[in-house]
């Protein structure tokens, strides 16, 4: 009777093989080898390139001795929870609201400008947002016409800059997600509590948000998770300057292991933020868990 | 069989328990709020014109033959820039390479998504949910630090320089948020309309096909989007298991525009872009259009 | 499980290797195919016209052999990537590729490029060379490991209105170190709205920093980055601090750009599409490719650079000997270590670098000649004004000690020198953080005070 029970619970999740399968092969292989790797000192070229030396935990010890790093930690941090969870998440709430309310014209137009930017491969937007910011860029173009002064965004505030092009990159994607999940709200409980006399404002906090909480919990688990693996934008817009200002992990990874060619240390620090990434991804499944009743 | 669905139970899902007809759930509000739509539209655009600002310097580009990285209306505006980047080597072909790899990881991920969430969301385990937690940690992944085995692995496989390998590599990459996302979306599709079907005598598998998946259609598109966009603009994966010239997709290509010392053709660059962002644009108000008219239905099935 | 595969994989060619040297070669056997890996972007074309033109020569000359061309489309950062995960398996790696000098050390220690020296003494065209580019292929064991393409030379590119606007006299030739601050400070009093004197430094420019500004003091000074007898690190030299304090006096009076300006990456973009052409700057100090930016067709033309601007040497700190301080980078070809056809593959990179095939790539790519017979042709000296004047620097100039240590080394010095401009650190300070950054990075054994 439990065999058969086992054998219907294998034939049941059969499904799930092919994705098992690709991503056992193609994902868990290299993951572990990285893993390996950062305990070596693995290079892409030098004498330890065919030869790596075993040398445990150093990677590790030389990061948390390393100045870079509890920088690179802190703004990586900073980066996804402005751009992330605040930024486009936000925004794409919003948008996705104010889609409701507007002219389906009006929709259609901006959603297509919204997804534009998000459809831009990623070079090619990390150029245009750096000439939107830099000294003679649109941006300061514009505060100037209208009598602000002009910033010097990537040497200044080079966070803010990429904080504000990630928001500008990734919105579609929540907006999206907050769109069919709005569609999927029944219309009779905001008009029941609208003939109760809620207003706008009071139905969105206490009717819908509620509802969508799911959608909630889900987006800010993947955008999050997905802006801790920004580099490209980065790297082109400030290349994590100036003086580290801007060095987050996928950066000090990329900068350790393919400019200095020291893969072990590069992937010490990839590790880390799949470690990061581990505790964004609990807190998430803790609320979402809280969520399903 | 399945458009019949569509009209024929829509009322009943809907109607189940609910007194009297109603409008779609949904559905934009009746009645006097034009004042609440003009100051939606007002933002709306006001939003919509903050993106497409950073916008303005790659259109000003592509018009300037003489380009540079500062956004100024060019003085001389042509076309240069298009006719010399309109060759089947610079533009056609790796395009093509694009739309093969792109359009090959969406539907391999798709597939293997839709399969996967299937047992995940249907049915209880205590398999569910360390399987999603770990799969949930790929989604962070970047995909630099793994390239390198991944190189490694692929020569001692053979796989190098095969466009089928590169799209299955794309593919696993982007597994991991397509399953969530799926889950998520077929987690919205009631139990109850497939019990329906299977009274009727339906398979598991015709419960999916016919009734689960025509529901989820936005959702899938959604999913189906986000991975072709990925792959659209990966260069990294590519770049490094694709060795010939002629495989090379618009994303590695792109990178010819990068001359010696950090020279950029910034014109051609733009020019470029724009062409090659066209097609993917284009996708998503096909792909948008379609779920638009599906997007009413899918309230149907929240309640 | 990588390393015994590749262990594995590395037996099984040196056994193939043996067993090929003592059968008897078949000269009619079988389709020999040599791989050539090399970089090609829109445009930067020159090296794979040379190949093609190469490729029909040797196989034209050696029947039954095919050379596959696979050149690789991305910028130099990416091409280097995508050759060093070439070069981690014998089965991927080329027999032929395109090398950056930076890279030629550490590669010979991964163990990734074949020892040339027996192949070149066999070579006619070897001594056909110059002696001092030949260094660009040198290991640290003296052993010769590539052949350099061509070179690139450092040297002050100066604008003539400008110097001539300011009273000073052209052609411009300083004595030294004081001379350039005297001029500058004068051109400053002359225009105030002209950038006197451009050094790159700090982190934006990475290693444009070292290559056109820092290095041009520092061995101006005696001193060096590396001793090559003991195979150590110099630290605490005063050559370094002296090159800090020059770089720290141009920042602090104003005689180069704004401190914000250099951290920026592309202010060289700058300096060649906007300052120069409109008379906004005095002088710079780049590298011998600058006419190749002016020229028809390059990125920022400007028909009238070859009358406006004008070049002269970096003097050395008091003008003593050498006079002129200048560094070379530049590319090589190598052959793989464990390639299957060693001397097929040497034949084709002579073949690639004879002296027709040299001409006509160093004349298309606007690099300096190390040939002689190039360097003595009349279509190489004419291709630009400034040719003669770049190309006799390379009897003084230095390569980088660029083993894999050294890409940290130069971080370190670009830190050093982004302390200084910016005013954070004393030239004392920022010289005493940089030893302590290189024993840190090499270990306090590597170094050594001179």
């Amino acid at each position: 009777m439990a065999a058969n029970h086992r054998g219907r619970q294998v034939l049941r999740y059969l499904p799930v093989l092919p994705a098992m399968v690709l991503l056992c092969v193609f994902l868990a292989g290299p993951v572990l080898w990285a893993f390996h790797a950062s305990l070596t000192n693995a290079g892409l070229t030098g004498r330890h390139a065919r030869n790596p030396d075993w040398v445990g935990l150093d990677n590790y010890q030389r990061l948390l001795q390393d100045p870079a790093f509890p920088l690179a930690l802190v703004l990586t941090v900073v980066f996804v929870a402005g751009s992330a969870i605040l930024g486009q998440n936000v925004l794409g709430l919003a948008l996705a609201v104010l889609m409701r309310r507007a002219r389906p014209v009006v929709s259609a137009t901006v959603g297509t400008a919204v997804v534009a930017a998000w459809v831009l491969p990623e070079i090619v937007a990390a150029f245009a947002a750096y000439a939107f910011f830099s000294r003679d860029g649109t941006l300061n173009q514009l505060l100037a016409k209208v009598g602000l002064a002009e910033t010097d965004w990537l040497y200044a505030l080079p966070m803010v800059a990429v904080i504000l092009a990630n928001v500008w990159r990734g919105t579609a994607f929540s907006m999206l997600v907050y769109r069919t999940a709005l569609n999927g709200v029944p219309a009779e409980l905001t008009e029941a509590a609208q003939m109760d006399g809620a207003g706008a404002w009071q139905r969105l906090a206490f009717i819908t948000l509620p509802v969508i909480r799911g959608s909630i919990a889900t987006n800010l688990m993947l955008v999050t998770l997905q802006t801790l693996a920004v580099f490209t934008l980065i790297w082109v817009m400030t290349a994590g300057g100036p003086a580290n200002g801007s060095t987050t992990l996928p950066v000090l990874a990329y900068q350790e292991a393919f400019k200095f060619g020291d893969i072990g240390y590069g992937t010490a620090v990839a590790s880390v933020l799949i470690l990061t990434g581990a505790v964004f991804g609990a807190a998430y499944l803790r609320l979402l868990r809280e969520q399903k009743p | 069989m399945t458009v019949q669905l569509r009209r024929g139970r829509r009322p009943a899902g809907q109607g189940a328990g609910r007194p009297g007809p109603k409008p779609l759930p949904g559905s934009r509000p009746r009645g006097g709020n034009l004042r609440g739509s003009t100051w939606a539209d007002v933002a709306l655009l006001l939003i919509g014109a903050c993106f497409l600002l950073p916008l303005l310097w790659l259109v000003f580009a592509s018009l300037d033959p003489t380009a540079g990285h500062a956004t100024k209306v060019p003085e001389r505006p042509g076309l240069d820039n298009f006719t010399a980047v309109l060759t089947p080597e610079l533009l056609f072909r790796p395009l093509w390479n694009s739309l093969v790899l792109s359009a090959g990881t969406g539907a391999v991920t798709l597939v293997a998504a839709v399969l996967a969430a299937y047992p995940l969301s249907r049915y209880r385990s205590r398999f569910n949910t360390p399987f999603m937690s770990a799969i949930l940690f790929g989604t962070c992944l970047p995909v630099t630090a793994i390239m390198v085995p991944v190189y490694g692995l692929f020569v001692q496989l053979r796989l190098l320089d095969s466009m089928p390998a590169t799209v299955l590599f794309l593919a696993a990459t982007s597994l991991p948020m397509a399953i969530w996302m799926t889950r998520n979306f077929m987690d919205a599709v009631p139990l109850a309309l497939e019990e329906a079907a299977w009274v009727d005598g339906a398979s598991r598998l015709a419960g999916l096909r016919s009734i689960v998946l025509p529901l989820m259609g936005p959702g899938l598109g959604v999913v189906f989007i986000f991975v072709f966009i990925q792959a659209w603009g990966n260069f990294f994966v590519p770049f490094v298991l694709l060795l010939s010239e002629a495989r090379q997709p618009a994303a590695v290509s792109i990178f010819s525009f990068f001359g010696q010392h950090g020279a950029v053709a910034y014109g051609q660059l733009a020019a470029f872009s724009i062409l090659y962002s066209v097609p993917v644009l284009a996708l998503y108000v096909v792909v948008a259009r379609g779920s638009g008219n599906a997007l009413a239905l899918s309230g149907a099935v929240r309640g | 499980m990588l390393r015994r595969t590749s262990k594995t994989l590395s037996l099984l060619a040196a056994a193939t290797l043996v067993l090929a040297a003592c059968t008897p070669a078949d000269p009619a056997g079988g389709n020999k195919t040599i791989k050539v890996a090399y970089q090609k972007t829109d445009s930067f074309t020159a090296l794979d016209s040379m190949f093609q033109d190469a490729k029909k020569e040797f196989e034209a000359a050696n029947q039954g052999v095919t050379v596959e061309l696979q050149p690789i489309q991305a910028n130099d950062d990416d091409y280097g990537t995508k050759l060093a995960l070439a070069l981690r398996s014998p089965s991927t790696a080329p027999d032929v590729f395109y090398e950056d000098t930076f890279k030629v050390r550490s590669d010979v220690d991964a163990g990734y490029l074949l020892n040339l020296d027996s192949r070149l003494a066999g070579w006619g065209d070897w001594n056909k060379f110059d002696a001092g580019a030949k260094e660009a292929g040198k290991a640290d064991d003296g052993g010769t490991y590539a052949v350099p393409l061509g070179t690139d030379t450092r040297a002050i590119w100066y604008n003539k209105k400008v110097f001539e606007a300011a009273g000073i006299a052209v052609p411009w030739r300083p004595s030294g170190w004081q001379d350039i601050l005297d001029t500058a400070r004068k051109i400053k009093a002359a225009e105030p709205d002209v950038i006197p004197f451009n050094m790159y430094a700090g982190k934006g420019t990475g290693e444009g920093t070292v290559m056109q500004g820092f290095y041009e003091l520092l061995y101006g000074t005696g001193a060096s980055l590396y001793d090559q007898d003991s195979k150590k690190w110099v630290v605490g030299s005063a050559g370094f601090k002296d090159s800090l304090a020059f770089l720290n006096t141009l920042y602090s009076e104003n005689l180069a750009v704004p401190p914000a300006d250099a951290l920026d990456p592309n202010v060289w973009k700058k300096v060649f599409g906007e300052w120069f052409p409109k008379a906004k700057l005095g002088a710079t100090v780049e590298g011998s490719y600058a006419p190749s930016f002016w020229q028809d067709g390059g990125s920022y033309a400007w028909p009238g650079y070859a009358q406006e601007m004008g070049v002269a040497p970096f003097p050395t700190q008091t003008g003593g000997a050498p006079g002129a301080v200048s560094m070379s980078g530049g590319w090589t070809l190598a052959v793989g270590a464990e390639t299957k056809q060693p001397d097929l593959a040497f034949n084709f990179l002579t073949t690639a670098l004879n002296a027709k095939n040299s001409l006509k790539f160093t004349v298309a790519s606007s690099q300096i000649a190390v040939r002689t017979d190039v360097a003595a042709d009349a279509g190489y000296q004419s291709a630009n004004p400034f040719v003669k004047d770049v190309s006799s620097l390379v009897s003084v100039t230095r390569f980088r000690p660029a083993t894999s240590d050294y890409p940290r080394i130069s971080a370190a010095v670009q830190e050093a020198t982004e302390a200084v401009i910016t005013g954070k650190r004393t030239p004392e300070q920022a010289a005493a953080d940089y030893d302590a950054a290189v024993a840190g990075i090499v270990g306090a054994d590597k170094t050594i005070r001179k």
